[in-house]
């Protein structure tokens, strides 16, 4: 009945996840592989700027990231407050310092296990899943690219608006616009691959 | 002689009758006999409202067919139920497959939506009352900076503390089923599966709808499999159980029938050496057959096919009435003309017909619709059977058609070794002996009266349908909550009390879940205080709105404007408002509305184990208008009063009987009755001694044996000289056709027929071997010419 709730946190994550390895167009697809460094351990810095609906402000984050193949994703929002979101193949785990406050099972939302599906096919360089899900449009030249996402199915499409991508080596920058008027701007810096990417506290989360 | 003419002219009008009348309904009307094995269950008069809710449920499951396509790779998957769907495609007049709407799908949040501060979960209410400001505070930051802080519906601003998003998680959670790629999807560790779900357009017990579903099916399985060969496919649905019960029950009529019949053909042509009997035979319980058809089909309007199963059996009991005519014939002289022999035969002949009617009236007297018909139909079948014999045998057997063969005098000759009983000490040391051995095996009796003695569905069927449940989570539709009050609101508030003393049982694991309308549109007072909660805690001076507005720098004005559209969103949801939209669809069966004087809902329990059942079910102790309803429990609970009742039935019969019979056989009575009370007795001391169960079943084979019986001890009443061979013979004849019919029906696959089936071999037996030793020593009257 009501995917469409789980999907929609489903694109937030394969949002992120192109972050690291963007879709392309049948015609991009190899030129953006190509450009596109796959480290297996990848961490580095996020600034996020959300304008709401609503809200005169624009509300300014930052934190850290980590994409580890085979393992899933670590998004740390430092400041203004400290939440850390986890995703692994059986769950979504959502901290608020050392409280739980969000946790998704794959074992009841059997959707997890599909949005980690689709999170850990891209790790690994397959964009065919992604593709199925989105129209892939955009640019290429010598040393970057910018492309957008549109969903192809109309509900996905009114639950997460476009997505906009731009990168090199690894992606610059992500713009998620939803319909309800909320966007969001995520730039990455300081990427460092590797082992030695991962601190201490973030291995240990994983 | 003329009066012989007459009434064999006459009944030859009423047999063309009934030609007719069959030739109608075969070949002009089509008719089909009904399969429901529901049929065969009692009736619920007492209680309207459970008979609606039951009704509900089952009316929602009954015509649904669901199939999974399973593959480990969700392409392969999706492909083979392609295939499936293209096979299924081609009959558009036999499935509504559910369309998955995107349309709908999007737009079935928007009723809760315009309602969203009045939804809540029990867990988030819990924590509104316990927890402080600065937790919810920290939840809406938290959302606030979060890229993907769980499921979002609608802009921030619109749900700020997430707890609409949280609420339509817990719904989404009722079912595991999801919408993916246009396709309904479920999956396991192991493997993912696309759901389809199928609903039928032609009544899924009708045998039309068995005869083309199925292939059909099967054809798209196989295409399904020629698409992508690993492919898993889980096919469930109440049609598969009918389809495969009718086939058992129809491959159950030839088997019965044709041995029956071939068992009497030899039997007639070892005794009389000629076929002129057998065919006289064959035409009297063929008449009797159509007969009973006839009139079952102008007082019940159908037929049901165990009737027919059951019906074949009678052959068993028809043909006593002709074998004992023919039996006769062969033994009397020449010189007696045969409607003079028939106007001898004709007290005995009497008797054994009214005995035997009484026997069948006692299935009458169950509450199952199916039993009374299967009593009707044997009963009219052996009325008309007698008929055919007494007015067309003697017109049509002249008083030197038969001759006896070689095997029939040895047999004859052998009742003069049989022992007689007198009163002495061998037989009392003989009862002595009989009635400890017979008590001990009757103790040790245990008692069935599961419904499944009912039923037999194959393994692959169960094993499919376990997997099913397992994998779609889905309530049993038999076992669930009935809850009632004067109005919609009370119903509603009598749900939540329900669900309060559900919750622990979920937190323990004896339930994974339940489904409730009071889940969708919680009661007006439910929703009256989640309002005031939510303003109180939430939108309160110096509440988390405002410490919000602190945080992110926004001003009065902002706080005024959250707070009006968050209170916009307050309107209570009215249940009939939710029953238009197509969110309410999967979710309508639970709901019963204004019904007998009242309103009614059910409480539809998921993950439910057999283990479970009895601490779940004492949840509804102490809250008014629920009731427990356990479908399955109470056909066991009737199948068990009903055993006992009937074996007062089966008490009471013997002593009608013996009424009956009094005034003709006087101080000899007991001999009639006694031969088949003892057997009878040792039958069930034989299915003791085997550690059998006592189910209904055998009780209804005792009362039939008690027509049977009846039958052979009249016989030898009727010619109490041990000289003359002739109701021995019948006797012989009839028992050994009684074993072959029964003890075929000892071989069907279905409990109950089986258990049936072997009382009446044993009991038949039995009643055959001692009978004779009933035999009075000294003939005093009806003597043989």
């Amino acid at each position: 009945m009501n995917a469409s709730k789980m999907i929609r946190a489903a694109l937030a994550v394969a949002a992120l996840v192109m972050t690291t390895f963007p879709a392309q167009a049948a015609v991009q697809v190899s030129k953006i592989q190509a450009m596109l460094a796959k480290p297996a351990i990848m961490c580095g810095r996020f600034d996020q700027t959300k304008t709401l609906a609503g809200m005169k402000k624009p509300l300014a984050s930052n934190g850290r990231f980590c994409v580890v193949a085979g393992k899933g994703v670590l998004w740390r929002t430092l400041k203004p407050f400290p939440s850390t979101m986890r995703l692994t193949r059986d769950e979504i785990v959502n901290y608020q310092g050392d409280r739980v406050a969000m946790r998704l099972d794959a074992k009841t939302e059997p959707t997890v296990r599909m949005i980690n599906n689709v999170l850990f096919s891209l790790l690994s360089g397959d964009l065919a899943q992604l593709e199925s899900l989105f129209e892939v449009d955009g640019t290429v030249d010598a040393s970057s690219w910018n492309v957008s996402l549109k969903a192809k199915q109309a509900a996905l499409d009114k639950a997460i608006g476009t997505i906009k991508l731009e990168g090199g080596a690894y992606v610059k920058n992500i713009v998620m616009s939803e319909n309800s008027g909320d966007r969001t701007n995520i730039v990455f810096s300081d990427i460092k691959t590797g082992e030695s990417a991962l601190t201490a506290e973030e291995a240990a989360l994983f | 002689m003329t009066r012989t003419r007459q009434l064999a002219a006459l009944w030859a009008l009423a047999v063309c009758l009934l030609l007719g009348h069959n030739a109608y309904l075969w070949l002009v009307q089509r008719i089909v006999p009904d399969t429901d094995i529901m049929a065969l269950l009692p009736v619920q008069e007492r209680d309207p409202v459970l008979q609606a809710s039951f009704a509900h449920m089952v009316d929602a499951a009954q015509q649904r067919v669901i199939v999974l396509v399973g593959a480990e790779d969700w392409t392969d998957a999706k492909r083979a139920a392609d295939a499936y769907q293209a096979v299924l495609g081609t009959r558009s007049d036999l499935f509504t497959a559910a369309a998955i709407d995107e349309q709908t799908q999007n737009d079935w949040l928007s009723v809760f939506q315009q309602h969203r501060l009045t939804l809540l979960t029990a867990e988030q209410e819990a924590q509104l009352r316990t927890q402080p400001a600065q937790y919810w505070l920290d939840a809406a930051l938290a959302k606030l900076y979060s890229p993907f802080g769980g499921p979002k519906l609608g802009s921030w601003q619109e749900d700020p503390f997430g707890l609409f998003g949280g609420w339509v998680q817990e719904r989404a959670q009722e079912t595991p089923v999801r919408p993916r790629d246009g396709h309904l999807f479920v999956a396991d560790a192991h493997k993912q599966y696309v759901l389809l779900p199928l609903t039928l357009k032609v009544p899924a017990l009708s045998m039309t709808a068995q005869e083309t579903v199925l292939p059909l099916l099967q054809q798209a399985a196989d295409a399904s499999r020629k698409t992508a060969p690993n492919v898993e496919l889980i096919e469930a649905g109440v049609i598969l159980h009918a389809a495969n019960a009718s086939a058992q029950a129809s491959g159950e009529v030839s088997t019965i029938g044709i041995g029956s019949l071939l068992g009497i053909i030899a039997l007639m042509w070892f005794a009389f050496h000629s076929f002129k009997p057998i065919s006289l035979i064959l035409l009297s319980i063929g008449v009797g057959f159509l007969g009973a058809l006839s009139v079952c089909w102008l007082l019940f309007g159908q037929i049901h096919l165990m009737t027919l199963v059951f019906g074949a059996s009678l052959i068993g009991v028809a043909q006593d009435y002709g074998i004992y005519f023919l039996c006769n014939r062969l033994a009397a002289g020449e010189q007696l003309d045969s409607p003079a022999l028939l106007r001898r035969l004709m007290p005995g002949l009497c008797f054994t017909l009214l005995a035997a009617v009484i026997g069948y009236m006692g299935l009458a007297l169950t509450p199952f619709p199916g039993l009374r018909q299967m009593a009707v139909f044997s009963a009219l079948g052996l009325v008309f059977a007698w008929l055919t014999v007494v007015c067309w045998f003697p017109a049509l057997i002249g008083s030197r058609t038969l001759k006896s063969g070689a095997l029939v005098r040895g047999y004859g000759a052998a009742l003069r070794a049989w022992p007689l009983l007198r009163f002495n000490r061998a037989t009392l040391v003989a009862v002595m002996v009989f009635a400890v051995a017979a008590a001990y095996g009757v103790s040790r009796l245990g008692a069935n009266d599961d419904i499944r003695l009912l039923q037999n569905p194959p393994k692959h069927l169960i094993a499919d349908q376990i997997k099913l449940s397992k994998l779609l989570d889905a309530p049993t539709p038999v076992q669930y909550f009935l809850v009632r009050a004067p109005s919609a609101e009370q119903v509603l508030q009598r749900e939540e009390q329900l669900k309060a003393r559900l919750d622990p049982l979920i937190a323990a694991k004896q339930i994974s879940g339940y489904q409730a309308m009071s889940n969708w549109v919680p009661s007006a007072a439910t929703q009256a205080a989640r309002r005031a909660l939510i303003e109180q805690k939430l939108l309160g001076s110096d509440g988390p709105l405002q410490g919000l507005a602190h945080e992110t720098g926004e001003d009065a004005a902002w706080i005024a404007a959250t707070r009006a559209g968050l209170l916009a969103s307050a309107a209570p949801l009215a249940m009939d408002d939710f029953l238009k939209t197509p969110a309410s669809e999967p979710w309508r069966h639970l709901w019963l509305g204004q019904i007998d004087g009242g309103y009614a809902s059910i409480v539809a329990l998921r993950g439910l184990g057999m283990a479970a059942v009895p601490q779940v079910m004492r949840a509804a102790d102490g809250v008014q208008g629920v009731q427990w309803v356990d479908k399955v429990a109470e056909i066991s609970s009737v199948l068990g009063r009903y055993r006992v009742n009937m074996s007062w039935v089966v008490l009471g019969a013997y002593a009608v009987v013996f009424v009956l019979l009094f005034p003709r056989y006087r101080g000899r009575t007991w001999r009639v009755l006694a031969p088949t009370a003892i057997a009878s007795i040792a039958a069930l001391a034989i299915l003791g001694f085997a550690s059998q169960n006592l189910q209904l079943f055998h009780v209804l084979a005792l009362m039939l044996l008690l027509g049977v019986g009846v039958d052979y001890g009249i016989f030898m009443q009727e010619h109490p000289d041990r000289r003359d061979h002739t109701p021995w013979l019948a006797v012989g004849m009839s028992a050994a056709n009684t074993i072959l019919s029964f003890g075929l029906l000892g071989l069907s696959h279905t409990p109950a027929l089986q258990a049936f089936g072997l009382t009446m071999l044993l009991g038949t037996a039995l009643v055959w071997l001692i009978v004779p030793c009933f035999g009075t020593t000294t003939s005093s009257e009806s003597k043989h010419v």
